[in-house]
């Protein structure tokens, strides 16, 4: 069977609000695409491996983001290579606030990202905390959105989507999330991309489109989802 | 007379309510607060002594019982707060009504249940003599942000003991919390070889089995749940290894029971480990959790809390693999928690074959969890009344697993429409 090779950072550190359902999504339906999908973790310390068709990494804790720092800014130029050579990656909470210039915490530390997005995150004093939904490419996305952190997208750097309901990167200029290249960040929680198939599909098209030509998907039965989903569109932030 | 008027105002607002049938338990303590700020802190004070507190993210409830029944038996007037009253208007409104008519508290020692941003508030009123943390993890983050904030109240509250603290030497977050404090530590935790049944927050998150890292910790825990298989259980308690046949069922229980004994040996300085292990096997919970009901057409119906993905696992530990029809209804209201993440960080491959119903607020993204686990949901019905209408089709033992605010929606329907189990 075609091997999908899936690179999730941090999987131990950075996990705090659901994020392995991203990799179960991804590896589900890949899966039920035809194709096999091949995990690797990647944890403080370690080497990245050669072949990466698709990366994920989740949201933290402040103490773990720090932890993690050092070791992101180690591998910074590898995943910098990896995303200018259209390698679809999914960042979130955390992990999309690292892939920015910086992090600013609540206590005034600076910690320094790895400039993939070109935008930076200040720690706030209100935590923005609810449902969301916001317009993308891939159409409507519904998640959960927890933070306290406020991101700022430089002048040409493109969102990933536009908040219908909720807070969004800051809770002022209606951008949720960023994309450059085929690098995606969000704040969204819920998992998004089991909750957002449509998404999920979008990334497994790049990753396998990238890696062998051309994809093919197959039907999925989506009828779960999308109850999910239009329930979700009648709840409140 | 602070005393006095605070259990006056309290008494009587309570009376107003009864007599209204309003039912509120937190109201008298919230004007009580208003008018008398100090009241909490006063009133323990005239406890010979003092206080405990119980806090932590699962087993606050059980563990108290346990802790309140082992004192009762040994002979202390034993001051509690009623399950769900766990705020300090709560406890308020409990010591008002407790008191006598002059503001009196006749009791020896206060047990204590809260949780961990009310343990915080309470340690500034009055400090404890124990804390007894029992674990942490992640649970409705969307309300109290991240695991460290919520270990660290825990700190702060274990910060404030007089004599010592109690906790899981099994649990990174609170061991991290009670290297700071400068009292005794008192160790209870599960053995090793155990470890699968009681996985800590760090391990249920982990991915990479061989990443894997626990608290390893030197210190050999004061008592130590060394095996249990069906209510027999054996502990090692200060060296010595004894074991009993217990009417609390529930493998996590077992292990609160730890906790439980860890904190009375100190309470109870003359009680013998075999006094205190022949008196929690007399201990039984008739209270709101695990509660059973008879359906009208014969089926067994039991209700379990899961609110978090510890107890969830717990739960499926539990309950998963044995024959029964299971129901899983959960909600996302404040008390549930907002944010159903969590229920990725559950693992439902252990389950063989379908859920027969999935309900409340959130029962499409339940079932949707599920089918990436491979399991088949039957039938998905918000509504838990209805959802329990598909229950009583079929004949045999249920178990609903279910979040808080969707538990008392069953409950209320239940107390009308089935018969209630021992």
């Amino acid at each position: 069977m075609k091997k999908i090779h899936i690179l999730h950072l941090y999987p131990n550190e950075l996990n705090t609000y659901g994020d392995h359902g991203n990799r179960l999504a991804v590896m589900k339906r890949l899966a039920w695409h035809g194709y096999e999908p091949d995990v690797h973790y990647h944890h403080p310390g370690n080497n990245l491996p050669r072949a990466v068709d698709l990366v994920i990494g989740g949201g933290g804790q402040d103490s773990a983001q720090e932890d993690v720092q050092l070791d992101i800014l180690r591998i910074g130029d590898s995943l910098r290579h990896f995303a200018e050579a259209g390698v679809p990656m999914l960042t979130i909470c955390g992990t999309y606030q690292l892939f920015g210039h910086r992090f600013v915490t609540h206590r005034g530390q600076e910690v320094k990202g790895i400039s993939v997005f070109d935008m930076e995150t200040i720690g706030g004093d209100r935590r923005m905390i609810g449902n969301v939904m916001i317009r993308t490419e891939f159409g409507v996305l519904f998640g959960f959105e927890n933070h306290s952190g406020q991101t700022f997208l430089g002048e040409k750097q493109v969102p990933l989507g536009k908040v219908l309901r909720g807070n969004g990167n800051n809770g002022r200029d209606k951008t949720e999330g960023a994309r450059a290249l085929n690098v995606f960040g969000t704040y969204l929680h819920g998992p998004v991309l089991p909750n957002n198939p449509a998404f999920c599909d979008g990334l497994i098209r790049l990753a396998v489109t990238n890696r062998f030509g051309e994809f093919e998907p197959k039907k999925i039965d989506d009828a779960l989802a999308e109850a999910a989903r239009a329930a979700a569109r009648r709840r409140q932030y | 007379m602070r005393n006095f008027l605070g259990s006056l105002t309290g008494k009587i607002v309570r009376l107003l309510l009864s007599y209204r049938r309003a039912g509120g338990h937190a109201l008298p303590g919230l004007i009580i607060e208003r008018l008398f700020p100090d009241y909490v802190g006063s009133m323990l004070a005239q406890l010979p002594e003092g206080y405990v507190i119980v806090t932590g993210t699962n087993g606050k409830t059980t563990t108290t019982k346990i802790i309140t029944h082992l004192l009762k038996a040994n002979g202390k007037k034993v001051l509690t707060n009623p399950t769900g009253s766990n705020l300090i208007r709560g406890i308020a409104s409990s010591l008002a009504w407790r008191a006598d008519h002059f503001g009196r508290l006749k009791y020896d020692i206060a047990v204590l249940e809260v949780d961990e941003a009310t343990a915080r508030l309470l340690v500034g009123l009055i400090k404890p003599r124990w804390v007894l943390a029992l674990n942490v993890s992640r649970d409705q983050l969307d309300r109290y942000g991240e695991v460290d904030t919520i270990a660290s109240l825990i700190g702060v509250a274990m910060g404030a003991a007089t004599e010592g603290v109690v906790t899981n030497s099994r649990d990174p977050y609170l061991v991290k919390q009670a290297e700071k404090i400068k009292k005794p530590v008192i160790f209870f935790a599960a053995a090793p070889r155990l470890a699968n049944f009681f996985p800590n927050d760090y391990q249920l998150a982990a991915v990479d089995p061989s990443e894997k890292k626990t608290a390893t910790k030197s210190q050999i825990p004061d008592v130590e749940l060394t095996r249990f298989n069906g209510q027999k259980v054996e502990y090692t308690m200060g060296g010595k290894k004894l074991s009993t046949t217990l009417k609390l069922s529930g493998q996590h229980n077992f292990l609160n029971a730890a906790a439980a004994l860890a904190l009375c040996r100190r309470l109870l300085a003359d009680a013998g480990p075999e006094d205190l292990l022949h008196e929690l096997s007399n201990v039984s919970l008739a209270f709101g959790r695990g509660e059973k009901y008879r359906l009208k057409n014969g089926a067994e119906v039991e209700l379990v809390l899961v609110k978090n993905p510890a107890s969830f696992s717990q739960a499926l530990l539990s309950y998963g693999s044995i024959k029964t029809q299971l129901m899983i209804a959960i909600n996302d209201k404040l008390a549930d928690g907002r944010d159903v993440s969590w229920l990725w960080d559950v693992d439902f491959s252990s389950l063989k074959g379908s859920v027969l119903a999935v309900s409340g607020t959130r029962a499409a993204d339940m079932a949707l969890r599920l089918s990436y686990d491979g399991i088949e949901t039957r039938e998905i019905e918000p509504r838990p009344r209805e959802a329990l209408r598909i229950l009583s089709h079929s004949p045999g033992r249920k178990i609903i697993l279910s979040t808080y605010t969707a538990m008392l929606q069953l409950y209320s329907y239940l107390a009308k429409n089935a018969e209630k189990l021992p």
